[in-house]
């Protein structure tokens, strides 16, 4: 099996052969071998013996963007199976209506524009609250709002489409 | 001897009430809102009661709702916690009238040390320094003008009910004042509902020393040494340590006598802290004082070995305290890091949500306080903290490396917390030389997030990323070979939730 991987922004092909024995790797990262013993210890929590050198790697699937914890360090990555599945990639049109997502999870406390309101770039369209902090969200670009899709006091969750910018 | 106590709070709080309960033999009642229903607190109390929905205006701050359920469940007392209720001397004398016991001082000192400006009127007849400025409440902008004049700027204005940096404002200038006084009164009018503001003289670059005294209902007052809480960030404390690493002998029976002088004077009871800022020469200044347990209670419960909590319990029953002044003796060097769901990469942006995977760490001198475990999903309508970590050594330096090893143990998955930070304090060349201000957080991270003209390092050469990726293909394996193996657990588990749902039997989302 081959997987693409991107870690921390680089990416690398890994050439997986199965385990001849349990957990007793041999991969081959962008065509190099590396001899691993990988053994998940519970599910997420993952021991792998490299050369002797022991590492002690956590998955934290997250929500959108899947991360490895390791040495105190927060290492996002993706990966692609390149047998099952040819690249998707959407490029999002930069001249195209822009869309407001909530950056957290939270409650709409109050709305500073409305339908049809000319706003300028960076300029407030909404405040929402979490854990006792408000937080006003700005327009990512110049235009007009052509759709507010909450109202106060809704809740929203991080990611949600809170307004459309054309 | 009290035999049911109900906890009016939730989180580590209320756990770590709980535990000192369990430890008296008094069995506990809990409470809940909507959103806590799946809380640590509640599955680990005698009794858990539902107080209402989400928001804690409908649920752990209704007095009467929660005083009415310590009745319904027979409870003999109530332990307030910190924030919500604790410091609410009216719910305290609705306690007293009830005929339930309030674990805390009695509504009479609440409310002689609960407003800032009644404090300091308390803190000028015990005879203790506090900073040049008034001590009540600013009637106009124009007396606000002739206050700052007289005791110069830079000043501080700040509301008279506050607390966690609400309603305050540095002004440095005197055009800036106007502005400064409805910006501050106004929000002090929202976070407290009262917009009365005071003014003092701002002491530049202070540390924030405070005094931690215990006092029973017999008379007996006892100061427990001080704890340093300098590292803040936006007023509000990031790390605690005891004892403070500036503060000599002769320094802390100073403070102490003080703290215990200002307590006495109001007919404090109960357990309180008196907090103070101290200048480069060394002089200390009153700020307020807080009339409850206060969330840094550990560090001083480990280098006095006293349990604070089974204390307020004791005094709270009318025991006397069971040492005196000359008993208590420092020993070692506590630290605690307070763990948040915010993401300090980006703007401490909270981030409540669930808990994906959890690592906690342990080993000698390590504690931790905490109200989480994996799968909890952190709620969005209260503060972000999590878990308190601890770390206890005989000495200052390695505390901080026992709590980089903790750190390093220490995984918490599916939001975002400040553990990294903490990480970046602890190896600052500052913090390691106590070099520390109120100012000094804020200063570091201005100095983290300025603009780098370099452009980025280049990410590391392959062999960096051999670790990750080896894992990242372990973990993808595993995912197949579960979903493989497991399909049709999984598929049951699916129909079994599916129906749960129509049951309306699975209450978490």
């Amino acid at each position: 099996m081959t997987l693409e991987l991107e870690i921390n922004g680089r990416k690398c092909q890994v050439e997986i052969q199965p385990p001849e024995n349990a957990g007793a790797w041999t991969v081959l990262i962008d065509g190099k071998p590396v001899e691993a013993d990988a053994h998940l210890i519970r599910p997420g929590v993952l021991s792998l013996l490299i050369g002797g050198k022991s590492h002690r790697v956590v998955l934290d699937p997250g929500h959108s963007d899947p991360a490895l914890h390791l040495q105190a360090q927060r290492i996002p990555y993706r990966v692609e199976d390149l047998r099952s599945l040819r690249s998707r990639r959407r490029h999002a049109r930069a001249d195209g209506p822009a869309t407001l997502k909530a950056s957290m999870p939270g409650r709409v406390v109050r709305l500073l524009v409305e339908e049809g309101d000319a706003v300028a770039l960076h300029q407030g369209i909404l405040v929402i609250e979490a854990m006792k902090m408000q937080n006003e969200l700005k327009s990512p670009k110049e235009g007009r709002i052509a759709e507010i899709r909450v109202s106060p006091g809704d809740t929203v969750a991080a990611g949600d489409i809170l307004a459309v910018i054309e | 001897m009290f035999r049911k106590v109900l906890i009016a709070n939730r989180g580590e709080i209320a756990l770590r009430i709980h535990r000192a309960c369990r430890e008296l033999g008094i069995s506990t009642v809990a409470v809940y809102s909507d959103a806590d229903r799946a809380g640590l607190h509640v599955l680990e109390a005698d009794e858990a009661w539902r107080l209402g929905p989400a928001p804690a205006s409908e649920s752990y701050l209704l007095g009467d709702l929660i005083l009415e359920t310590a009745r319904r469940a027979g409870a003999d007392a109530i332990h307030p916690g910190y924030g919500f209720l604790s410091e609410n001397a009216d719910f305290a004398q609705s306690c007293e009238q009830a005929g339930i016991k309030f674990i805390g001082p009695p509504s009479s000192a609440m409310r002689i040390l609960g407003s800032k400006t009644n404090a300091r009127q308390a803190a000028d007849q015990a005879g203790m320094p506090r900073t040049p400025g008034c001590v009540h409440g600013l009637a106009s902008p124009q007396e606000a003008y002739d206050v700052a004049a007289a005791v110069g700027y830079p000043v501080m204005l700040k509301a008279a009910a506050g607390g966690g940096g609400k309603g305050m404002r540095a002004v440095f200038t005197e055009e800036e004042l106007p502005a400064a006084f409805v910006a501050a009164s106004s929000e002090a009018e929202r976070a407290f509902g009262s917009g009365e503001v005071y003014l003092e003289k701002l002491i530049e670059r202070p540390r924030h020393i405070e005094i931690q005294i215990i006092a029973d209902e017999h008379g007996h007052c006892v100061s427990l040494g001080e704890r340093e809480c300098s590292v803040q960030r936006r007023h509000q404390k990031v790390i605690e340590e005891a004892p403070s690493a500036v503060v000599s002998e002769d320094l802390r029976e100073r403070m102490g006598q003080a703290a215990v002088r200002l307590a006495k004077s109001a007919g404090y009871t109960n357990a309180g802290t008196i907090e103070f800022l101290l200048d480069d020469d060394q002089n200390f200044y009153f700020l307020e004082m807080n009339t409850r347990l206060q969330v840094e209670h550990p560090v001083t419960e480990l280098v006095t070995g006293y349990d604070l909590v089974h204390l307020q319990i004791r005094i709270a029953q009318g025991e006397p305290l069971p040492f005196a002044q000359k008993d208590v003796r420092l020993r070692g060097h506590a630290i605690e890091c307070r763990v948040y769901a915010e993401d300090p990469a980006n703007g401490f942006m909270p981030s409540p949500g669930r808990i994906t995977r959890l690592l906690q760490p342990g080993g000698p001198g390590i504690r931790e306080d905490c109200g989480i475990y994996e799968g909890w999903v952190v709620p969005m309508d209260y503060d972000p903290m999590l878990s308190k970590l601890i770390a206890f050594a005989p000495s200052r330096e390695m505390a901080i490396a026992r709590m980089l090893r903790a750190l390093d143990e220490y995984v918490i998955g599916g939001i975002r917390t400040n553990l990294d930070l903490f990480r970046r304090i602890l190896r600052d060349s500052d913090f390691r030389a106590a070099r520390i201000d109120t100012g000094y957080l804020d200063r570091l991270i201005a100095l983290d997030s300025r603009p780098v003209s370099d452009p980025p390092a280049a990410p590391g050469d392959a062999a960096d990323a051999i670790v990750p990726a080896i894992a990242a293909a372990a973990f993808f394996e595993a995912t197949k070979a579960t979903n493989g193996t497991h399909a049709s657990a999984a598929a049951a588990a699916r129909a079994w939730k599916a129906i749960a749902r129509r049951e309306s039997v699975g209450a978490s989302k």
